[in-house]
């Protein structure tokens, strides 16, 4: 037998193991331990705040860690630094290419970054001294476009690409400290851990990844999707992960059993997951769609309890604010709502 | 696990085949904990926090910082 049947046998027995070894953890389901769990009351979310200002599709939005700030990203070549209270424009800025897709706020407040079609992320510093907000740095190495990013501080941030990497830079040299390398198709969205030992991807070829930031390693991989995950997110203790995909579904993996405990579907949703964010105690998944709505699940049931309806254009990103506050909605209608 | 698998496997490397079989030995060595306690832990934490949760319990109006202000003049 030739070393490339040896593999593709070893490839297929590991599989197997991994499979058999899951099941032998499965003594109950979700569904069973959630059974004497009454479902949450229906979820009728306002919005309070319609934040107007860009002039194209709005791709991305992230709020900052004070749950008062928050930034967006448009096509029309800016990223808007909002006061969600107020719905005053902080910052207003330009950006060298337009086609953007992502948009992170640091924890500090001090910097935001972006980036897309040119393949670079780029990091603005927030808190220049004479006050003009400036490019600080340009992170480019990805050989695909950037779908997403994420600070670890002000010195560090992940990066997802086209090109199925991620990638963790240091900011200060704009320098690659390691590449993470695994996905079979487009890394599309990724998220960072609580504790920021972790961040998981979510990609185009059905899967997400947990990677272990220090280690540089992937530690697990979960499949169950049938079509691209768009969206990933961490359940607020770290211990298990929502995804959102293509599929129309949402699923839900626990890290530590290593496997799916529930998938959030409906045969009247036909229309891809484009974003997600839960509620601050995990009970409430809130999930955005191409039908121009958000669906709000109760996590542990898998029933839905509520739709956001308000924008006349597919929900493009979603975000819950740090103290648990707010949900903010960003859409290909040009404008952000905020909902409580 | 559906999706894995490189679309093109036929045009897959050795060297890339000895990394994926690597990487699935990571993954296999992985120590799991039951379904049931991983449940346990999820519902407990939803519990803890859901009255901290103000999506799930709301808090008074007065306090929501996205209420609508309503600014009283007064004419001297």
């Amino acid at each position: 037998m030739g070393e490339m049947e040896e593999l593709r046998k070893e490839m297929e027995n590991l599989k197997d193991q991994i499979t058999a070894a899951r099941k032998t953890f499965q003594d109950s389901t979700l569904q069973e331990a959630a059974a004497g769990v009454t479902v949450v009351g229906r979820v009728q979310l306002k919005t309070r705040k319609t934040l107007r200002g860009h002039l194209a599709k709005i791709y991305a939005m992230h709020w900052g860690t004070d749950s008062t700030l928050c930034v967006s990203a448009s096509q029309d070549g800016k990223l808007i630094v909002w006061d969600t209270i107020t719905t005053n424009k902080v910052n207003a800025i330009p950006l060298k290419s337009s086609w953007v897709m992502t948009c992170a706020y640091a924890p500090s407040g001090n910097l935001v970054a972006c980036g897309g079609l040119d393949n670079m992320c780029s990091i603005y510093n927030l808190k220049g001294k004479d006050g003009n907000v400036k490019v600080m740095r340009e992170l480019a190495a990805h050989t695909g476009y950037l779908s997403c990013c994420r600070f670890l501080s002000d010195t560090e941030i992940i990066t997802s690409s086209g090109d199925c990497t991620c990638v963790l830079w240091d900011i200060e040299t704009g320098t690659q400290k390691t590449v993470f390398a695994g996905h079979q198709g487009d890394a599309m969205s990724l998220g960072v851990s609580p504790d920021f030992k972790f961040f998981i991807s979510g990609a185009c070829d059905f899967t997400a990844k947990l990677w272990d930031i220090r280690e540089a390693e992937c530690r697990q991989t979960f499949g169950g999707h049938e079509s691209d995950i768009n969206a990933i997110g961490f359940f607020p203790n770290g211990n298990a992960v929502i995804t959102g995909s293509d599929d129309a579904t949402c699923k839900l993996y626990d890290l530590r059993a290593d496997q799916e405990l529930l998938t959030y579907q409906d045969s009247s949703i036909m229309c891809g997951v484009t974003s997600l964010a839960p509620s601050k105690s995990g009970r409430l998944l809130l999930a955005g769609h191409d039908d121009f709505n958000v669906n709000i699940w109760d996590m542990l049931k898998a029933e839905r309890v509520g739709v956001l309806a308000g924008h006349d254009n597919r929900v493009s990103c979603i975000g819950v604010s740090t103290d648990g506050m707010a949900c903010c909605t960003g859409s290909w209608d040009s404008f952000l709502k905020i909902w409580n | 696990m559906k999706g894995d698998t490189p679309v093109n496997s036929t045009m897959m490397s050795v060297g890339q085949a000895r990394k994926l079989v690597e990487q699935l030995k990571i993954e296999a060595s992985f120590c799991r904990i039951k379904v049931s306690k991983a449940a346990a832990d999820l519902m407990a934490y939803c519990d803890a926090h859901s009255c901290d949760d103000p999506l799930i319990s709301p808090v008074p109006i007065s306090e929501n910082p996205y209420r609508e202000k309503k600014f009283f003049c007064a004419l001297l």
